[in-house]
Order: C-alpha cells, then structure tokens, then sequence
C-alpha cells in the first residue's frame, strides 16, 4: 500500500488540486502523489490533463527544461544531464533536445503569447537514449521522449538517425502536449488524425521559423534527416506533397493522402492518424503559400486559434474546415483574402467551407432531356 | 507448444509506419528460436488477453499484434508499447530485433 493513500480517501479530486496548487510544499507532495495515483487508475494521460500542470511542475514564469538521459533503459523520465542556463553538454541529443524544446516555447510564447504547454510556465522535460534501437519519439501525457534510432546497428544497416536530429520532430511532441490541455482531440480516426497534423502544423513551423523561412522557402518536410542515407526518401512526411516523402525497399513507401478522395479507411494506427493527416497537413500547406509570407503569422494564428478555442475532443475535417474559416473571419475580417486563403486551402483537399456553391446539378437543358428520357425525377 | 508460425505486426509510431512480418521458429538460428519459444511458454502466451491496449491510445506510441499459430489454432494479442507488462516488453523487443533482420533482408 502507498504510504500516502489515506488523504485518497477523504479528499475529493477538486481539492486536491487546490492543495497542490496553493498548499504548503509539503502538502503540495501529498496532494501531488494522490492524484497522480489516481491519475494512474482512470487513465493517466486525460486526468492529468484535467488539472494544471502546474500543480507538479512549479511555474517558472518563464522558460525551463530539464533535459534527462534514460540510458538505453525504459525507466522515465532518467537521470538530469542538462537544466535550465547550463553549459551544452557533450552528448549532442542532449543539446538537441534543450535547443529544440526552446525554440518551441519561444514560438508558441513570442509569436502565440502562450507560456509553455500548459499556458501557464509548465516546465519542458524531455528524455533522451530512451531503449535501445527505439525508432520512435512519443509525449506521454507528462514530458516528451525520444529514442536514438539504430544506433545499435551497423551504420549500413541504418534506417533511422536519433529523433532529436530534426527539430520538427521536438516541436511535434510538444504540440501533442498543448492539443491534450486545449482541443483535447481524440486520438482515433478523424479527430486523431487532426490532432496528428496539429503537431506536424507547429512542428514544421517550429523549424521554419528558426530559419526565417517564408511559406514558399520552407520544405514543408517532416522529419527531415531522420532517415539516413540508406533510405530511399527526404523525410517522413510531406505537407507540400503529402504521399512523397519516401519510398523504399525496406520501408515501403509514404502512404499520406493530400485529399478526401484518397481518405485510407483502416482500423491499424488508431485509425490511420499518421496517415490521413496528410489531408488537414496539405490544407493548411495551400492557406500558408495562398498568404505568402511566414506562416506562422497569419495561417499559424488561425490554426492556433482554432487549437485553442474552438476544436473539441471528437472534432472532424469538415468541422476544423469550418472553424479555421470562421477563426479567419474574426480575426483579419469576413471575406477578406485570410478567409479566401483558407477556403483555398480546404478546397485543395476536396472540403467546401463559407458557402462556396456546391457543384452544379444538372439544369436546364440536361435536366430536361434526362427527365425526358426517364433518368431523372420530375419537378415537383 | 508446438509454434509453426509466428505473425508479428507493428503500427503507429510517430512515422505511422506498418511492418508486418511472418516468423517460422524452424528457420531463426537456434539459440534464438529457443529463447523465443521458452519466452512465448513462461509467459502462458495462449492466456494472455487479446487486447493489453491502453486506453485511450497514446501520442505516437507504437501498438503491436502477435499472433502465434500452431497446429491446434492461433492466438492474437494486441498491445500498447506502454500497457505492456514487462515480459511482454521482452517478447517484444526480441521480435522487434527479428523483423528487423528480416526487413534488412529485403534490400
């Protein structure tokens, strides 16, 4: 039995919060440790989500990140080998992965005036050389994780680099991070798949605006240098040309749709989340090249928008199609070329938003030659 | 446990990538098939629940499904990367660096 579990039985969830939010530090630890034990019991991720970080990881007011090393182990989140203001450390995905969260917090601080995951200083805690032969990076409802790829291989049997090589790829985990206090999108078919392309959206603006790039310079390449020179392809997806980024003997090729028409039904990867992203990812790729400029300003404000007040936890394309649109319309004026831009966008992926007429039905003259034929129904 | 053939399929991930790969025990190296076996025995694998998923999924965590087949039927079991119980975790990583032999195979 946990030596704390008696205050589980007395206080109800909605106090416990408040003692870990505004108690004594060492009432703090105890209301901490009983929710995050019941946190554990209902479904980690969701219930931790339902209270403010902040009440486990002190605000800082600003940024802060511990970068931690798993050591090929599994036991999150490792040991500390770097904090916040130290010196670079000599292991470069330790550096990676403090560099590219704060480049993250700094987008979503200067740009979107959001402090931290939480909105509210959330410390940044990331866990580099987790496992050994991990292919994988993931945020598991607390910190982000990465893994060294195959560096357990011989160098001509790699596929992949370590995750923290491409800064989208951080970004990208961090998003999950801020989806799970805002949208809280579902992690399954439609909604999944937009919770997905939340991640690659800010991911890729993460990156782009660490290198000043404008819509029409950035690659729009998603995992870029993850792959290694063994691989057939530039990256793991594409918003540009979603389908495009790789195609190889070993690991078949990229399976991302750019339209509605292609939408891959599947009960494999919670319902093709990493696949049928492909489609909100190239929307939102037309709205920033239709707006010209860096992305992140405009199309990245309404997407953030969205994220932040509008999308709800079984949100669809169609109903992210329409709030980007609306979120447009309130903040750059209705029918301006904003709205256009993002109309552009959705219309390229074969969604109608804003009253675009829907294609024609036969008239006039067809009509009645079909009726006349007995192919059509009278009017009525 | 008589396995004839082992079906070991890995989804998601934040590559979102799908490898599928069929194992006979007969043609891995000795030593292995015998690990793999004993492992697939002291972990009861035909009790095991067909669905060790965590609920709800997580953000880019792999999910898994190994079906073992022998001669009186196959068994499936899908699993979290996360809601794996520990001895899972090894069969896991032992299939993982298998199919990975395997894929190499290809090229």
């Amino acid at each position: 039995m946990h030596k704390h579990s008696g205050i589980n039985c007395f206080i109800p969830p909605h106090m416990l919060k408040n003692i870990a939010t505004k108690g004594t530090e060492s009432q703090k630890v105890l209301a901490i440790d009983t929710l995050k034990i019941s946190a554990q019991m209902r479904g980690r991720r969701q219930a931790l989500a339902d209270f403010s970080a902040a009440a486990f990881r002190v605000a800082s007011g600003g940024k802060e990140r511990i970068v931690y090393d798993a050591k090929n182990g599994s036991n999150l989140p490792g040991t500390i080998a770097r904090r916040e203001g130290e010196a670079a450390s000599a292991d470069v995905a330790v550096n990676e992965a403090y560099d590219g969260s704060g480049t993250t917090y700094d987008l979503f601080n200067d740009v979107y005036k959001r402090n931290s995951i939480d909105a509210n200083g959330m410390r940044l805690d990331s866990t580099v050389h987790y496992r050994t032969g991990y292919d994988n990076a993931f945020w598991d409802g607390e910190q982000m994780v990465y893994g060294d790829g195959d560096e357990n291989l011989p160098v001509e049997e790699r596929l992949f680099n370590r995750f923290t090589i491409a800064l989208d790829v951080i970004g990208h985990e961090l998003t999950h991070g801020v989806t799970q206090f805002e949208a809280k999108l579902m992690y399954s078919q439609q909604p999944g798949a937009l919770n997905e392309s939340m991640s690659d959206v800010f991911g890729s603006l993460v990156r782009q605006y660490q290198l000043a790039q404008t819509a029409a310079e950035a690659d729009w390449i998603i995992g870029k240098g993850l792959l290694t020179a063994n691989v057939n392809g530039v990256g793991i997806r594409s918003m540009k040309a979603p389908g495009t980024a790789y195609d190889d003997p070993v690991l078949g090729k990229d399976p991302q749709p750019a339209h509605m028409k292609d939408y891959v039904n599947t009960i494999s990867d919670n319902g093709g989340v990493h696949i049928n992203s492909g489609i909100p990812n190239h929307a939102f790729y037309v709205t920033a090249i239709e707006l010209g400029g860096h992305a992140w300003e405009k199309a990245g404000q309404i997407w953030y928008v969205t994220l932040k007040d509008k999308l709800t936890t079984n949100s669809k394309f169609q109903d992210c199609a329409n709030l980007t649109y609306q979120v447009a319309g309130d903040l750059y004026g209705a029918g301006g070329l904003e709205q256009q831009a993002v109309q552009k966008g959705w219309a390229a992926v074969g969604l109608t938003v804003g009253g675009t007429p829907p294609p024609p039905e036969p008239g006039g003259c067809l009509a009645a030659l079909l009726r006349l034929l007995g192919a059509a129904p009278a009017k009525s | 446990m008589e396995v004839e053939r082992i079906t070991f399929e890995r989804t998601g991930g934040f590559a979102g990538m799908h490898n599928v790969v069929n194992i006979n025990p007969r043609d891995l190296p000795e030593e292995q098939a015998k690990a793999l076996l004993e492992l697939l025995d002291e972990l009861d694998f035909d009790e095991l629940p067909e669905e060790l998923k965590n609920n709800p999924p997580l953000p880019d965590q792999f999910t898994y499904k190994i079906s073992v087949e022998t001669k009186d039927g196959e068994h499936s079991v899908t699993t979290g990367e996360a809601s794996a119980p520990e001895k899972v975790q090894e069969l896991l990583q032992m299939l993982n660096r298998i199919a990975r032999k395997q894929a190499q195979q290809k090229r």
